[in-house]
């Protein structure tokens, strides 16, 4: 079987936020790009599933500036993923899921997988829209936010659980199909050092900009437009209740979120 | 004029709390344009009275019992054109969500989800808001026209005041491209373990313990405040790593983003690793015997205090308050 797995660079968690000097993004200075933490959790489900079926193969697929995709390509590539492909951004660099989504179709095209793996959203921009996308670009069937997927080996079955409202939902699906994960639930393991120093070396197949741009071209019109990029004023600390007695805590507390907080009927 | 058209999503029978608040939302953005509900699968029109839509189209048939996302964008494309909708807003359900990149491709329409304010700009545009970075941030983005798909962000939006007025339902024509989606096989369903109150991601109220609580006997206290309030009970992840309580109760970077009205921390100390996951809640309280605790940095009130003491005695408060 064919795996592909889509796999965005997002800011490290720890980075420190702060808007660019036009308001509109988050300012690219010194922020150090990393695999998102649910497309860990796809490249993990790619490499169990290739554990699982021998001669399995698995690509990490890529879009964005080349140094920061193909950055996450290596990350890939040493965690175990076979080959990868780099979409490399236009010199305007669209950002907006659609297009996004439009790109990582043509990779795709290019080596059609029977099964596209990514991860529900991405740690940035919390979209989740970029995965159904590509599945309704390619005509194919696609679950999302699951967990612990399961191939019979046919093409007939893929079984898996989605954490929908209220519980589990059990649910199967028939080859080609996308699948986008949760986060986390598999524990995904770390790069040995060998593994990353070979992969420093891999190579990195690169689809060029221009041929990227022409596939995106068609959502130019729908792309939306960002206005601002803010963070929220800073919390000031809470407001800390006097009290003599628990008793006493609690009616404040209980009073303070009728009357101030209005969050209690 | 422009139409809106609200996806009406049913758990057990009754339409989702997000889709009435999906309602209110498009009712705010149809600058007086008819406000239409779609309503998938068999079930007929149950719930669909008192909602605030102008009218239901219903779309009727008996494999429709699990759609798929792609037999419900084939729908939502099918049922705005066939009202005249220009905005297409969806419930920020996990299912709900999903909709967006699969409608924003086939009706070819601008998309946004997780969206906490919307308003009209001119010429058919919306401008949004959305938290990013896990509420660490927000971003406000112009989505063109003249076709628009929204996702809410659920507890982000008031639902409108219910109307007794009886909703006229129509059938939906089921459109032709729907044979060629392709189904979703579900197998079973399990219900989360351990809920007896309301989803994790999906309750206004969420009472959350942490290791302070001490042992898994102990952990009963938060439970008990959650019942009173009636709200979700979640964990830190020193909680769920320690077995006390199952991973479903995960709270943070690894476990569930939840954004309640009410979020209350319990013995939790506030490493940023469980505050991502619950910095974008509207009213954050803490209870901690530290008054050091970093989570009195995020919190808006804060106890300094034994939570033994002083957890039993607000769920008495609690209790008392709301049978008055
Ligand atoms: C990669 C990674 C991912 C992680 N993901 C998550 C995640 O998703 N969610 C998460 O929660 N954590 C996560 N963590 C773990 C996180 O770093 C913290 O270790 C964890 O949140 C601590 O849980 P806690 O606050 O319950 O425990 P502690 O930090 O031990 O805090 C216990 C608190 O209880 C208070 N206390 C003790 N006794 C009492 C009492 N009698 N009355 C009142 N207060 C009392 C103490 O003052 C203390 O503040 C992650 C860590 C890593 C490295």
């Amino acid at each position: 079987m064919e795996i592909a797995v889509l796999v965005k660079p997002v800011p490290d968690a720890e980075t420190r936020l702060r808007p660019d000097a036009k308001g509109l993004a988050l300012d690219p200075e010194g922020v150090k790009w990393v695999l998102a933490g649910y497309d860990e959790s796809a490249v993990e489900q790619a490499l169990l599933l290739k554990e699982a079926a021998p001669g399995t193969t698995v690509r990490a697929i890529s879009y964005g500036p080349v140094a920061r995709a193909e950055e996450v390509l290596r990350s890939a590539l040493a965690l175990g993923c076979d080959a990868a492909t780099s979409l490399e951004a236009p010199p305007e660099a669209p950002t907006d899921a659609v297009s996004v989504a439009r790109a990582l179709a043509l990779a795709l095209t290019k080596h059609p997988a029977s099964l596209v793996l990514c991860g529900k959203q991405a740690g940035d921009d919390e979209g989740g829209i970029v995965g159904p996308a590509v599945a309704e670009l390619l005509g194919l069937p696609d679950l999302g936010v699951a967990t612990n997927v399961r191939w019979d080996g046919g093409p007939g079955g893929l079984t898996m659980e989605r954490s929908v409202e209220g519980g589990l939902e059990q649910g199967r699906t028939a080859l080609p199909a996308l699948v986008a994960l949760q986060q986390a639930w598999n524990d995904p393991r770390t790069a040995k050092l060998p593994n990353i120093l070979k992969s420093r070396k891999a190579p990195i197949e690169r689809i060029p900009a221009a041929e990227v741009a022409a596939a995106m071209a068609p959502s130019a019109a729908t792309a939306p437009r960002r206005l601002g990029f803010r963070l929220p004023p800073p919390r000031t600390g809470a407001k800390m209740i006097e009290y003599k007695t628990p008793e006493e805590a609690a009616e404040k507390l209980v009073r303070i979120l009728r009357e101030e907080a209005k969050v209690f009927p | 004029m422009t139409g809106v058209l609200v996806l009406l999503e049913r758990h057990a029978g009754a339409i989702a709390a997000a889709s009435c608040e999906a309602v209110g939302v498009a009712r705010s953005i149809a600058n007086g344009g008819p406000v239409v509900g779609l309503l998938v699968g068999p079930g007929g029109a149950a719930g669909a009275t008192g909602l605030g839509v102008d009218r239901v189209l219903l779309a009727e048939s008996p494999n429709l019992d699990h759609p798929s996302g792609a037999q419900l964008a084939v729908l939502l494309a099918a049922a705005a054109d066939a009202a005249s909708s220009t905005t297409i807003v969806v419930p920020g359900t996990a299912r709900g969500r999903d909709l967006v990149g699969r409608v924003a491709v086939r009706w070819n329409a601008s998309a946004a989800t997780n969206v906490t304010e919307v308003a009209t700009s001119g010429s058919g545009a919306l401008r949004v808001t959305r938290p990013v970075f896990g509420g660490r941030a927000t971003e406000e983005l112009e989505l063109p026209g003249p076709r628009q798909v929204l996702a809410l962000k659920p507890h982000a939006f008031s639902p409108p005041a219910t109307s007794p007025a009886p909703t006229p339902v129509e059938p939906l024509a089921l459109p032709e491209g729907l044979a060629k989606a392709p189904a979703l096989d579900v197998r079973g369903f399990q219900p989360t373990v351990g809920g007896k109150g309301p989803e994790l991601g999906d309750a206004s109220i969420v009472v959350s313990g942490g290791r302070g609580v001490g042992t898994p006997e102990k952990f009963q206290v938060v439970e008990d405040l959650a019942e009173a309030f009636g709200a979700a009970v979640g964990a830190s992840r020193a909680v769920t790593d320690a077995g006390w309580r199952p991973a479903s109760y995960q709270v943070g970077q690894t476990g569930k983003a939840v954004s309640p009205q009410l979020y209350i921390a319990v013995g939790i100390s506030g490493a940023i690793q469980h505050i991502v996951g619950m910095v974008s809640s509207r009213v954050i309280v803490a209870i901690n015997s530290d008054p050091q605790a970093p989570i009195f940095r995020v919190a808006d009130y804060g106890i300094a205090g034994d939570l033994f003491a002083i957890v039993p005695a607000l769920t008495q408060a609690v209790r008392a308050a709301r049978s008055h």
